[in-house]
């Protein structure tokens, strides 16, 4: 992009949010211009990172040695989910969206300002649900009695109610105008994910405040995630998949002629994510989501976990396009698929009556396909947008084998006769290596101002051989 | 010897992409899973009751001579009727008196319903083989025949005449214009045949002998056993889809590359 680009970029930003800024304080504006918010991705990514250590270590905390968690209504497991799928889950949807979207619609990055809103609800949606239950044991012990009970809940838990619906709303608000105005819309994906995600918020705290237990709505979350990581990683991998066969291309060709270019390709298949089976898949997942929550442990839901695994698995022909799957970034996102689909063949086998926990299953997608997936994410889009370029070192594989480790121990432990709380805080262990590494060694990057001369979300792009030679 | 190869090589992908089958296959059964949940297991018997009926069938080794007795009877009559369509098919194709006076023919014999030909097989040949063989024979007859007719008729008569004009020995015109073609047209014929000789041979068998699949059908019916009416519905289809996507699938593929090429 040209420096011309640029400016004018940064003019059309100011002219979306203009008139919200003559009330701004000093310190919002300070703080919207430092690096970290020069880009949406760089402080979702960051909190997403410090969130994932953050709740696990209160997580490992409770099941190791029993230390307290902050009440919230259901009790700790809502808790551990609840965070996991709508603090940590929907920060990285928010990462990716706010950075991908203008790319795919060719409309300007979103403002600082923007950002910094979206971040500042999304911390105090955190606050107002970890506090949630002290004030309501706060409002119940003024009010008292039966009735009192009921609307000590509803004190309690509406401000965060309030704050984490605003802010799936305030996400879908941002993007799906630009979504929905791009000429072909070809990303309206995106659009309905988040919708049907904001759907899922709505719905917990809907159940929260009727007294209901939620846990519905966050597996409602965690299905509508999985058609998220879908539409997204055939996004990304279009771009991985097609680099790494251009470099195998490349090594099989020393010299480069057209004759044996053309060879070389008929050799090679390209690779291209075909949406007839990506779409079959979320179909797939989105009738299984719709029946677990309709028909919770049904075995009509296990044939549907089934047929959801198989959907996925079908997903991979786009992907078997020989050696150069095995390089790292093709590989780390081919194992996503993998995870997704081993997580609802576990849960649709233990609808079925196979003597395995159904939360073997759910967590596999959630450690596995989720974590991974946004592992892959922050390694590839945050790294390339914050103008570095890709990290061949041993610690994205490092991270990214600990995250795979841990859903596995973690499913592990929902089979039958196995030593569960120790598998459990294993799989914790290993899931806080893989976010503490991730966070401390791309934080810094996000923090920091860009240093290839580029500006905003820009990608890295590579220095050609005769620019890298100073004159 | 080509062809094995390409099969071979193209299997693990082929096996891959049943995948997407499989996940239909799902929701087929996650639906059938729905009805008995709602109408109870005297109508409907789930799934998993179904298969763990059909397991037993066939670990106690039940299920194998009814099979091989119904598979025995199945390929008798898919054989002769594939010699005898393909053949006779072929030769109508090649004139036109022939094929208009055909199809007339071939209507009738598509008309009649099976259930009126093993009236009159039972009247012929009683309770022997040979009345599942004919109704299957009669039934999957026409079928092939007209796969047979079609492809002869609609060769191309330009083709034809430009391989006249390099003067292409005989065998190469078989081989490289004409094979290809009649059984680009042939082969489906021959696997919808085999899907019907499979549907009607159960159908014989349910009430012209004593054994096979369609004689097992008719016990369980007897016995209202729905869970052994299922197990033996579902190893019918199973071996029918088994045959036919990991058997002619693959070189009905490999038979009609050529068309894909060129289109």
């Amino acid at each position: 992009m040209s420096m011309g680009d640029r400016t004018m970029n940064a003019g059309r930003g100011a002219v979306t949010g203009k008139g919200a800024g003559n009330a701004q304080s000093g310190w919002s504006v300070r703080l919207a211009a430092r690096p970290l918010f020069m880009c949406g991705f760089r402080p979702f990514f960051l909190l997403t990172a410090l969130h994932a250590v953050l709740v696990l270590l209160a997580w490992g905390g409770f099941l190791g040695f029993g230390l307290a968690l902050p009440a919230v209504a259901g009790g700790p497991f809502v808790w551990h989910a609840h965070e996991l799928m709508f603090g940590f889950g929907l920060a990285a949807v928010a990462g990716f969206v706010l950075t991908a979207v203008p790319e795919f619609t060719a409309t300007p990055a979103f403002a600082p300002r923007v950002v910094l809103r979206l971040v500042l609800l999304w911390l105090a949606a955190r606050a107002a649900f970890w506090l949630s239950g002290g004030l309501a044991a706060v409002a119940e012990s003024w009010l008292g009695g039966e009735e009192g009970q009921a609307v000590a809940r509803w004190i309690g838990h509406l401000p965060a109610a309030l704050l984490e619906i605003g802010f799936a709303c305030a996400l879908l608000a941002a993007v799906a105008p630009r979504l929905w105005r791009d000429p072909e819309r070809r990303h309206l994906g995106f659009q309905w994910g988040l919708a049907a995600m904001a759907m899922a918020v709505a719905g917990f705290h809907l159940d929260v405040l009727r007294g209901e237990y939620p846990m519905r709505w966050v597996l409602v979350g965690l299905g509508v995630m999985m058609t998220l990581v879908v539409v997204a990683m055939s996004r990304i991998s279009m771009r991985v998949m097609n680099d790494a066969l251009d470099a195998a291309r490349a090594r099989r060709l020393p010299a480069h002629t057209l004759r044996r270019d053309e060879e070389a390709e008929l050799e090679l298949p390209s690779y291209r994510a075909r949406p007839p089976r990506r779409n079959l898949a979320i179909a797939a997942i989105a009738v299984h989501t719709v029946a677990e929550y309709l028909l919770p442990g049904s075995p009509i839901t296990g044939w549907l976990g089934l047929g959801a695994a198989a959907a996925v698995f079908n997903l991979l022909n786009d992907w078997h396009v020989g050696r150069a799957l095995f390089t790292r970034w093709a590989f780390l996102l081919y194992a996503v698929y993998w995870l997704l689909a081993l997580g609802y063949l576990l849960l649709g086998l233990a609808r079925l009556g196979a003597p395995l926990a159904p939360s073997a299953g759910t967590h596999l997608l959630a450690i596995g396909a989720m974590g991974l997936s946004i592992l892959a994410v922050l390694c590839i889009a945050g790294r390339t947008h914050a103008g570095y370029p890709l990290d061949e070192r041993p610690r994205v594989g490092a991270a990214a084998v600990s995250i795979v480790l841990a859903a596995l121990l973690r499913a592990a432990a929902g089979l039958p006769d196995m030593p569960a709380s120790a598998l459990q805080l294993l799989a914790t262990l290993a899931w806080i290596t893989a976010f503490a590494l991730a966070a401390w060694r791309l934080g810094v990057l996000f923090v920091a101002a860009r240093v290839d001369g580029g500006a905003g979300c820009e990608e890295y792009h590579a220095p050609r051989a005769a620019e890298a030679v100073p004159p | 010897m080509n062809l094995l190869r390409a099969w071979l090589a193209g299997l693990p992908a082929y096996l891959w992409s049943g995948w997407g089958a499989i996940a239909s296959l799902c929701l087929l059964l996650a639906a059938w899973e729905a009805v008995s949940l709602a109408y109870g297991p005297l109508v409907m018997p789930d799934p998993r009751a179904a298969f763990a009926t059909l397991w037993g069938l066939i670990d106690s080794g039940a299920a194998w001579p009814e099979l091989a007795a119904t598979a025995r009877r199945a390929l008798t009559g898919y054989a002769l009727s594939v010699v005898a369509g393909s053949v006779l098919g072929l030769v109508a194709g090649l004139s036109m008196t022939a094929s208009m006076m055909a199809r007339p023919l071939v209507t009738v014999l598509m008309g009649t319903p099976p259930i009126a030909w093993l009236v009159l097989a039972m009247l012929w040949f009683g309770a022997s083989d040979g009345t599942p063989v004919f109704t299957v024979f009669v039934a999957s007859f026409p079928v092939i025949f007209i796969g047979a007719l079609q492809g002869t008729r609609t060769l191309d008569n330009q083709l034809h005449g430009m391989a006249a004009a390099f003067r292409l020995p005989r065998r190469m015109m078989l081989t490289d214009v004409y094979l290809p073609h009649v059984v680009s047209y042939l082969f489906p014929s021959w696997i919808a045949a085999l899907g019907t000789a499979w549907k009607v041979v159960v159908m014989a068998e349910l009430l012209a002998t004593q054994d096979g699949v369609g004689a097992a059908l008719a016990v369980s019916r007897s016995h209202l056993d729905t869970a052994a009416t299922m197990a033996w519905i579902a190893a019918v289809v199973g071996l029918l889809l088994a045959v036919e996507y990991l058997v002619l699938e693959p070189i009905k593929r490999e038979v009609e590359r050529w068309r894909e090429q060129g289109a």
